[in-house]
């Protein structure tokens, strides 16, 4: 049973990785929208299973809001917005995609070498997953700088928040629930700031571009 | 009781700007009451702390106020007050609408009980929760005006810090896997006694990694250099008011949350490695903060560079063992108040000039003869000039680096008060002087604002000539309550 389960778990990680992964070659928004929706499916599903396997009943309660705020809602706003918004398919990007795909690979091995220690620390059936979830980590932080779209920093930022509520899930079963709840009203609140200001910066510089952004210096 | 007579005010300032419609100014005049009535429950936690030596501790230890918690909460309280006086919608002439200073005074009242929150809850995890919603918060209010670079400088603040907070939180998160790994499940596993009781059996390499997360992430918010390069901007963009929360509160608000983990992990680590971190950062800060005074040409992005500058000589001293952290918390105390008065009045100056150009403002003596004077001052103050606050805290700091034997950290940090020593007094020589250019009118009325600015003046000089004991008891605590004795 438990072999079972730590396996699902190292499925559901790895998938979430790929997802980041996919951000790094797939062009075009709605990609990358696909990519988050199905990431945070596999987080709440994950979720809901080491609730049950792990027997953490709160767990369920995560895993319901995770799927109706990241899986359904933030993901409909996100097409709401790219349709509003889409004039050019082709994303840009600081760094192009070969070179994007090797430096995921560096950041993959990296988290794997940093958390090489941590497996002798924890008895967790889940910790196999833990260098994926630091992997996603810094797979997120590098979509966030090399991209140039305001639309795409805030899907990495997303991501990012994923990813720390995946390493939250295989390393300690989640955080308390009141924080858990928290951690949420930030991710919903923030977001809609976010939106509100990329409706800002479409009027004030018609572009979405961050590149654009560049008057304040010094 | 101090607790709630603390926090429901600006709550309840919040909700009734947003449920009021109409009548502005009573609502505004109003809220400012309630500032007041928050500020004076913060002075009552500071008196308990101080005299009864009591630390306030809810029956499900989720609120915990000791001495440096009531500390920052009288800072926050403060300069809430100020920024709260100085706010759009109080009836006179400014130039902002009534859906502008509504907007403003929800968020602000808002943004100043998160900061609250932040500094009396004993729970890190919901401690970062609330420092998150203080990016949000604020970020609404920096594009009052919707221009081109406000909305730029809020949209990088509101990116680079929520990116930044995440790591934080990542921090948070290993250093709860280190807790649960080793203590196993037990609830309030994240409150900072638990977690500090149990700092001697955590895991020291996973609490480093932790650790590096920590202070990238608060670092960030902090405006500690590598990551400060959203602060200039959202500090120069935003309002005036909220400038001085920013600059005044916000920064030290991220620092506390720094030295509440600093804490546990001196413990878990049984070494230096915090303050190695911590100095470093701090010692880049105060470089970058300086040497970018030098070429500024705008006042408002000048002033956002000098708290850099002091920041990173907070984070100096916190890494500078009981002296260092007492000249620290010193320290931020003086420079919440002198920048929330330099930004006030460089809020005035750009109301009359129309420009935040160093260039386009001189005869600032002349046209805004006490604007001037006190502008003078609080820049006097801020490169810590004698007989300012500052120059106490700085001096102590100094004084606390060649007792640890960090002689070249002394020296480094003289060298680069220096630099921004003489480049701000360069600025401010030219806003002072010369004649004033056409177009600006010439006069000035004194008001009940000057009179409070001129109040932040005598608290600076009265910190700088007499330190008075009740100052000195409660710092003195805030050292106890994050520095192994």
């Amino acid at each position: 049973m438990e072999g079972i389960f730590a396996r699902l778990v190292v499925l559901a990680a790895s998938g979430m990785l790929l997802t980041g992964l996919i951000v790094l070659w797939r062009k075009g928004v709605p990609a990358y929208i696909a990519a988050f929706t199905w990431q945070s499916w596999l987080l709440s599903g994950m979720t809901a299973a080491v609730g049950y396997l792990g027997g953490e009943p709160q767990l369920y309660l995560v895993a319901v809001i995770l799927l109706l705020l990241k899986g359904i809602a933030l993901p409909a706003l996100l097409r709401a917005t790219d349709r509003r918004f889409s004039t050019r398919r082709e994303l840009l990007a600081y760094v192009n995609t070969e070179t994007s795909l090797i430096v995921g690979g560096m950041l993959v091995l990296f988290a794997y070498v940093l958390t090489e220690p941590w497996m002798a620390m924890t008895k967790l059936p889940t910790r196999a997953a833990l260098p994926v979830a630091m992997a996603l980590l810094f797979v997120s932080l590098f979509i966030i700088v090399s991209r140039k779209k305001a639309i795409t920093q805030v899907i990495g930022f997303l991501m990012l928040e994923n990813s720390i509520a995946l390493l939250a899930v295989v390393g300690t079963y989640g955080v308390p629930l009141l924080v858990e709840l928290g951690v949420f009203l930030d991710a919903l609140m923030g977001f809609l700031v976010m939106q509100i200001f990329l409706y800002d910066i479409h009027e004030t510089f018609e572009t979405l571009e961050v590149d654009q952004l560049a008057r304040l210096k010094h | 009781m101090a607790l709630i007579l603390l926090l429901a005010p600006p709550l309840v300032a919040s909700l009734s700007v947003m449920l009021v419609r109409g009548r502005m100014r009573l609502v505004a005049a109003s809220t400012v009451a309630l500032n007041a009535l928050s500020l004076s429950a913060s002075v009552w936690m500071c008196g308990d702390a101080l005299w009864r030596g009591r630390t306030i501790v809810s029956s499900d230890g989720f609120w915990r106020v000791d001495g440096l918690s009531a500390l920052l909460a009288l800072s926050i309280a403060t300069v809430t007050l100020l920024a709260s006086a100085f706010g759009p919608g109080l009836g006179e002439a400014d130039e902002y609408d009534e859906g502008q200073a509504r907007r403003f005074r929800i968020f602000v009242n808002a943004f100043a009980l998160m900061m609250l929150v932040a500094v009396t809850t004993n729970n890190v995890g919901f401690m970062w929760v609330t420092i998150e919603a203080t990016t949000i918060t604020s970020a609404v209010v920096i594009p009052l005006h919707r221009t081109k670079s406000s909305v730029e400088a809020s949209w990088k603040y509101l990116l680079i810090c929520s990116v930044g907070i995440a790591l934080a939180f990542a921090g948070t998160v290993l250093a709860y896997f280190d807790f649960v790994s080793t203590a196993g499940r037990v609830p309030n596993a994240l409150n900072w006694t638990v977690l500090r009781a149990a700092a001697p059996t955590l895991q020291g390499e996973l609490m480093q990694l932790a650790f590096a997360f920590i202070v990238v992430g608060y670092g960030t918010k902090a405006g500690l250099a590598p990551m400060h390069t959203w602060l200039p901007d959202a500090h120069s963009e935003a309002p005036a008011p909220l400038s001085a929360m920013m600059s005044g509160v916000l920064l030290a608000v991220a620092m506390y949350a720094i030295a509440r983990w600093k804490a546990v992990v001196d413990v878990a680590l049984g070494s230096d490695f915090a303050s190695q971190l911590l100095l470093a950062a701090g010692l880049l800060s105060v470089a970058v903060g300086a040497f970018s005074l030098v070429i500024q040409r705008h006042y408002k992005r000048m002033l956002a560079y000098s708290s850099v500058e002091h920041i990173g000589l907070v984070s100096v001293g916190l890494a500078l063992g009981p002296l260092g952290a007492f000249a620290a918390w010193l320290h931020l105390v003086n420079h919440a108040v002198a920048k929330s008065m330099a930004f006030l009045l460089a809020g005035r100056i750009l109301h009359r000039y129309r420009t935040t150009e160093i260039a386009g403002v001189s005869g600032l003596l002349h046209v805004m003869p006490w604007t001037g004077r006190l502008f003078a001052m609080a820049i006097l103050a801020l490169v810590g000039l004698p007989p300012f606050g500052l120059f106490v805290s700085e001096f102590l700091l100094v004084r606390a680096a060649i007792h640890t034997g960090h002689l070249w950290t002394a020296a480094v940090v003289l060298l680069l008060v220096l630099v921004a020593f003489v480049s701000l007094l360069g600025h401010l020589n030219r806003m002072l002087y010369g004649a004033a250019p056409v177009g600006v009118a010439v006069g000035e009325s004194c008001g009940w604002r000057i009179a409070a600015l001129a109040g932040c003046a005598a608290i600076l000089v009265v910190l700088g000539v007499a330190l008075p004991w009740p100052v000195t008891g409660i710092i003195e605590r805030s050292v106890s309550a994050v520095v192994m004795p």
